[in-house]
């Protein structure tokens, strides 16, 4: 037990260590593979809680595909370096304004799902270390909820990813 | 002995296992490619130039490691390693073999690979979708137009086929019924009938197909090997690389290539299961297939020109996504038609 701990605060540490690197870093090739770095804490995190579904797909979905994507816009960009000089007034109030918004409202969500968790609210996060893991990590009961009782969360989903997609594409060709 | 000793036995077995064979396929390409061209091969170090690929490793140790003065250092050295690293990281959950004590050596029987993961295939999915950083940030932080242009080639001809290669490797995971390869390597134990071997080649000639051609596209090879055609990019994404560096990356190549054929041979070939063989002999078999495999990369290496960079990517997205999503639709709808 004691080195399951001693591997989640190391995990942890990288996470939040990248994390913050990301965003205090000048280099944007740089804080793209600490991003990375930090999808890859996680998912070892995440294989510690005997989740390893959720590791594979963290890695494969976030580290592997969306980071490339990414890593490609930056690479085309060739945006080497942000400049060290503030930028102007009026660009930052708006966005930071928005942000701080957003952080409130992020720390307000995490404070009530912990809360609502440590409640004993959703059986799944409840289950503790006394549940079954083989129940748990197994990928067929995943499968088996996302595809009945979270259906209709799913189908939005993939209709709205759909729709982007399409979007972008009658954007990319609207010109010719 | 402990079994932990006999999992770190097994750790390090697989490690060297891994850097034999990619000596054995650097002398097997050059002597298939030899064969194919009418001519010798290499034949003067060693016999039948069987030490070549040693004299190689040797001549490209001693060159001196160059590095451009516009790279960005860091991620220059930290490309190569990833590449290697991730190409050894993917065979941890392969397996090759049944259950062993190696003629009573062990206590209890140890299963022939590193780790028995239940979401296997997709750790090895995982991990090709992580070996592309190796290959984009060589060729991003050489500096170079050569480079770059070939990591953003591989960078989007990786992405383009990793959906083709995971939609026919949920074939084979819809009819086994399991995310681990143990799983699915015996579910294609025994014969219909007798004597065709249950093998999911049979069932899913198409999700083989569309397996292996994907298969090579992933690992960068010909005619899919745009991230390095020479003849407009000089080498591609290592360009600017030489010494243990370039090493590393020729290394991550064929053992990634070893990986692959090892993954296709335990998914649709049965992997160890096979004919006229005990049990505790099913590595020959396994050997056999992933070697079958390789052979074919080689010689579709050499005899196939390299497509028109416009023609992969119609190809991956027009031809070969809609085949396997259609091949993992019919196999689910038979699944449950058949009850398995």
């Amino acid at each position: 037990m004691a080195t399951d701990l001693l591997l989640f605060y190391l995990f942890g540490a990288i996470a939040a260590g990248a994390s913050l690197l990301v965003v205090l870093g000048r280099n944007p090739m740089h804080s793209v593979l600490l991003l990375i770095v930090s999808f890859a804490a996680l998912a070892a995190i995440y294989i510690g809680l005997e989740a390893p579904f959720a590791a594979v797909v963290q890695i494969i979905i976030y580290a592997g595909a969306i980071m490339v994507l990414f890593l490609f816009v930056v690479m085309l960009l060739n945006a080497h370096r942000e400049d060290d000089a503030a930028p102007p007034a009026g660009v930052t109030s708006g966005p930071l304004r928005a942000g701080g918004v957003l952080a409130v409202l992020l720390v307000a969500e995490l404070v009530w799902a912990l809360r609502r968790a440590a409640r004993g609210g959703d059986a799944l996060l409840s289950a503790g270390p006394g549940a079954d893991p083989a129940a748990l990590q197994s990928v067929r009961a995943l499968g088996n909820r996302l595809f009945t009782e979270h259906s209709l969360a799913f189908e939005v989903t993939s209709i709205l990813i759909i729709v982007a997609m399409v979007g972008a594409v009658v954007l990319a060709r609207r010109e010719s | 002995m402990p079994i932990y000793v006999a999992q770190l036995g097994m750790v390090l077995a697989v490690f060297v296992m891994l850097l034999l064979s990619a000596a054995v396929m650097v002398y097997s390409e050059r002597k298939v490619a030899a064969f194919i061209q009418q001519r010798y091969g290499p034949y003067l170090v060693g016999p039948r130039g069987l030490l070549q690929p040693i004299a190689d490793v040797i001549k490209l140790m001693f060159k001196e490691p160059l590095r451009p003065v516009a790279a960005d250092t860091a991620i220059f050295f930290l490309a190569p390693i990833l590449s290697a690293t991730a190409a050894f990281a993917a065979f941890a959950v392969v397996p090759f073999g049944a259950e062993s004590t190696f003629f009573g050596l062990l206590d209890e029987p140890i299963k022939l690979q590193v780790a028995d993961v239940n979401v296997a295939v997709l750790v090895v999915f995982a991990i090709t979708s992580i070996s592309v950083y190796g290959i984009v940030l060589a060729g991003w932080s050489s500096n170079s137009k050569y480079s770059l242009l070939g990591a953003l080639r591989s960078a989007s001809q990786m992405i383009s086929y990793e959906l083709s290669y995971g939609m026919a490797l949920a074939g084979a995971l819809v009819l086994a019924g399991s995310l681990s390869l143990t799983d699915i390597v015996n579910a294609q134990q025994g014969a219909w009938f007798g004597f065709i071997p249950r093998w999911f080649v049979f069932v899913q000639p198409l999700g083989f197909a569309i397996f292996m051609i994907a298969g090579v596209a992933e690992t960068n090879r010909a005619p899919f090997d745009f991230p390095e055609a020479e003849q407009e990019l000089v080498a591609g994404y290592h360009t600017e690389y030489s010494s243990t560096a370039f090493m590393m990356f020729f290394l991550a190549e064929y053992i990634n290539m070893v990986t692959a054929a090892a993954v296709a041979a335990n998914l649709f070939l049965g992997g160890w299961h096979g004919p006229f063989l005990p049990e505790y002999l099913g590595w020959i078999w396994f050997l056999a297939k992933t070697a079958a495999i390789l052979f074919f990369y080689i010689w579709m290496r050499w005899t196939l020109p390299r497509l028109r960079y416009d023609q992969l990517m119609q190809f991956g997205w027009k031809v070969l996504l809609p085949l396997a999503a259609l091949n993992l639709i019919v196999t689910a709808a038979g699944v449950i038609y058949f009850g398995n």
